[in-house]
């Protein structure tokens, strides 16, 4: 078979039109990672046929990562004179803010020095104060659950420099790396996060490889802090297996004498017991 | 393919084929002495007798006749996997790589699981069966399951239920509370579907194939196709698989699926980073459990379902490195392991902070 070169060309700007209806297509994808309309990763083709991350159609959250290290950058400093993880292996962090770009994707307001230090001022004193300023990202501003009324704003927030956290000596801490932040009062969950037994991790499992590391506001939201993990909806069921029309049987409870619990009445038995049901039902399972 | 591949291919077709002939086989002796037919055993037949395409009617052929891939030399090894290479390119329409990397030395993994922190979304569940190529409409299977368990519900107001019952006396032999399931495991439930998890009145608990170090499934196949790899990994090689379901039987954890129809799995979403023991697709009349992901681990990689828990509750590594997560786990915190009396050892603990 012979093509022109017309042939050829149009074939060409074919594949390429199709080509790019499937990248913008799928730059629209996005999931969330473990807080809904917060943590929200995009669906990218990082190379051929293989997607940084596939989404749930039923949840919309993040259901397989291909790139664990899509669109993260190193964790950066972090004390030395402590035995973690980090010190010995690339560890990344995917970033809340760009402090270079001035951008986040995730603050709303952020630069916060946009109006902090130009139109609000510093407040002379650090004493606590009920603030009625930004109650869309703090609901609870002017009864902030977080440490039930022992801690404020400055607590956390540098007061000078707005765009940081702030350590007890008032020193400055990324928005990136709040891990240094909260680990000032949760000590212990700390512990358990440099050593990988709180939060989560992904890529490699080896010791001295590399890893991507979630850190604390991925997961928890600092300002409204309960719960400390916000129900999610959930993947859907299992099938049922093939005959069985509902999974009431393992809503009754057991009950070895005979009797359903809830119906029984005085020595009279009403309904089938939970072993029958689940016997009639499981003979023809096609899942187990 | 290029050609020379596509000329050793065939050599090695060739090389299966009349390897296939050879008399003393430990299957077909089971098979035999058994008198089973299997589903299995009809479909590869079925296959190879309608198979029109002549080449690949050979294919096939050499596929069904393949030893116990235990047995099997290296370049005997390397030939299966190449056929399957191409078998499934084939017929997913993209360039599937099945992995035969074996275990490494130093390497034993175990796996721990926060059953404080799990809160039942079943991502977990899912995201097993992205990455395993699990079966999905209709002949479904999933090899993860998160049971529900209550968190129980003790009142007064079933302090005269008891049993047998003579009112005023509150029961004798058995107390008006003895259902509540508080804290019972595996009596749980497998189905539920609230709006949102975790429930107030519940708590979760995961299972999956907890590559056991005394593995009663290994122990009960006739066939040897399933076996605990060095690194710790029970393997199964379908191929070898009659489907008699005796490992099914045997596992306390209800961790073995048997393809009771033909695997459903879309080409578009079909994972082509396949491994031999893994999570290439499977056929009909076989059995498949959890590999702790052996295409991606033994590469290094986190498990599937460790990366997408979005509350961090699954944990993996190495048993023999100290430094490793799993192992720090081992010495902070309180573990147990399932069914621990069976003395079956599982390789998965479940602990809390
Ligand atoms: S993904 Fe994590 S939280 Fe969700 S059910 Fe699985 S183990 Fe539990
Ligand atoms: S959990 Fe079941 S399938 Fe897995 S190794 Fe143990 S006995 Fe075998």
């Amino acid at each position: 078979m012979k093509f022109s070169n017309n042939t050829y060309r149009s074939f060409f700007v074919l594949c390429a039109a199709i080509l790019a209806f499937f990248v913008i297509g799928k730059a629209d994808a996005a999931c969330f990672e473990c807080r809904e309309n917060y943590t929200s990763v995009e669906q990218v083709e990082v190379s051929d046929e293989l997607f940084n991350v596939k989404c749930s159609s039923k949840t919309g959250g993040v259901l397989w990562w291909g790139d664990p290290f899509y669109g993260t950058v190193p964790m950066g400093d972090m004390p030395e004179n402590i035995e973690a993880d980090y010190l010995s292996e690339p560890a990344v962090v995917k970033p809340r803010v760009d402090y270079e770009e001035g951008t986040s994707d995730h603050l709303g307001y952020f630069p916060c020095s946009n109006c902090h230090g130009v139109f609000v001022p510093t407040p002379r004193s650090s004493k606590d104060r009920k603030i009625n300023a930004h109650q869309d990202v703090v609901e609870n501003s002017l009864e902030l659950k977080h440490g039930r009324g022992a801690i404020w704003c400055l607590e956390c927030h540098n007061a000078k420099k707005r765009d940081y956290l702030t350590s007890h000596r008032g020193d400055l801490i990324s928005f990136n790396q709040t891990q240094k932040l909260c680990g000032k009062c949760h000590g212990q969950i700390y512990r358990d996060w440099r050593d990988g037994i709180h939060g989560k991790r992904i890529g490699y499992w080896d010791k001295g490889a590399k890893k991507r590391w979630w850190t604390c506001t991925e997961c928890h939201n600092p300002h409204d802090v309960e719960p400390a993990f916000k129900a999610l909806v959930p993947e859907s069921a299992p099938h049922l297996p093939r005959g069985m029309d509902n999974a009431d049987h393992e809503r009754l409870h057991v009950d070895h004498s005979g009797l359903s619990h809830g119906d029984v009445t005085d020595g009279e038995p009403t309904t089938a017991s939970h072993g029958e049901a689940a016997t009639d039902t499981t003979a023809e399972s096609g899942a187990h | 393919m290029k050609t020379d591949e596509k000329k050793e291919n065939k050599e090695n077709l060739e090389k299966e084929e009349n390897s296939c002939c050879a008399p003393d086989n430990g299957r077909r002796d089971f098979l035999k002495t058994a008198g089973v037919t299997t589903a299995a055993a009809l479909t590869g037949a079925g296959a190879l007798l309608s198979g029109s395409d002549e080449a690949e009617a050979k294919f096939h052929w050499a596929e069904w006749f393949q030893k116990n891939y235990r047995l099997m030399t290296d370049e005997e090894k390397e030939a299966a996997v190449t056929r399957l290479e191409k078998r499934y390119s084939e017929e997913y329409d993209k360039n599937v790589t099945v992995d035969r990397t074996e275990a490494k030395d130093g390497v034993l993994f175990g796996y721990a699981l926060n059953i404080q922190k799990c809160i039942g979304c079943r991502r977990c569940v899912k995201a097993c069966v992205t990455e395993n190529n699990q079966s999905r409409e209709n002949t479904q299977i999933e090899w993860i399951r998160v049971i529900r368990m209550e968190k129980g519900e003790f009142s007064q107001e079933f302090m005269d239920q008891g049993s047998p019952q003579i009112s005023g006396k509150h029961g004798i032999q058995s107390g008006g509370h003895r259902h509540k399931q508080a804290g019972v495991v595996l009596e749980g439930q497998h189905y539920y579907e609230p709006e949102k998890v975790p429930e107030k009145d519940a708590f979760y608990f995961p299972m999956q194939c907890m590559q056991c170090e005394n593995p009663p499934c290994v122990k009960v196949c006739p066939v040897r196709t399933t076996y605990r790899d060095p690194d710790g990994i029970v393997v199964i090689d379908y191929n070898w698989c009659i489907g008699c379901r005796m490992c099914i039987g045997a596992c306390p954890y209800w961790a073995r699926r048997f393809n009771w129809g033909e695997p459903n799995l879309p080409k578009e979403e079909m994972n082509p980073k396949t491994h031999y023991m893994g999570n290439r697709p499977r056929m009909k009349g076989v059995v498949e459990k959890c590999t702790f992901c052996v295409q991606r681990t033994r590469k290094g990689r986190y498990t599937a379902c460790v990366e997408v828990c979005p509350v961090g509750a699954r944990k993996f590594g190495n048993l023999l490195d100290p430094n490793s997560e799993v192992r720090k786990i081992l010495d902070k915190k309180r573990v147990f392991r399932l069914k621990a009396e069976l003395e079956t050892y599982p390789k998965f603990f479940y602990f809390m902070d």
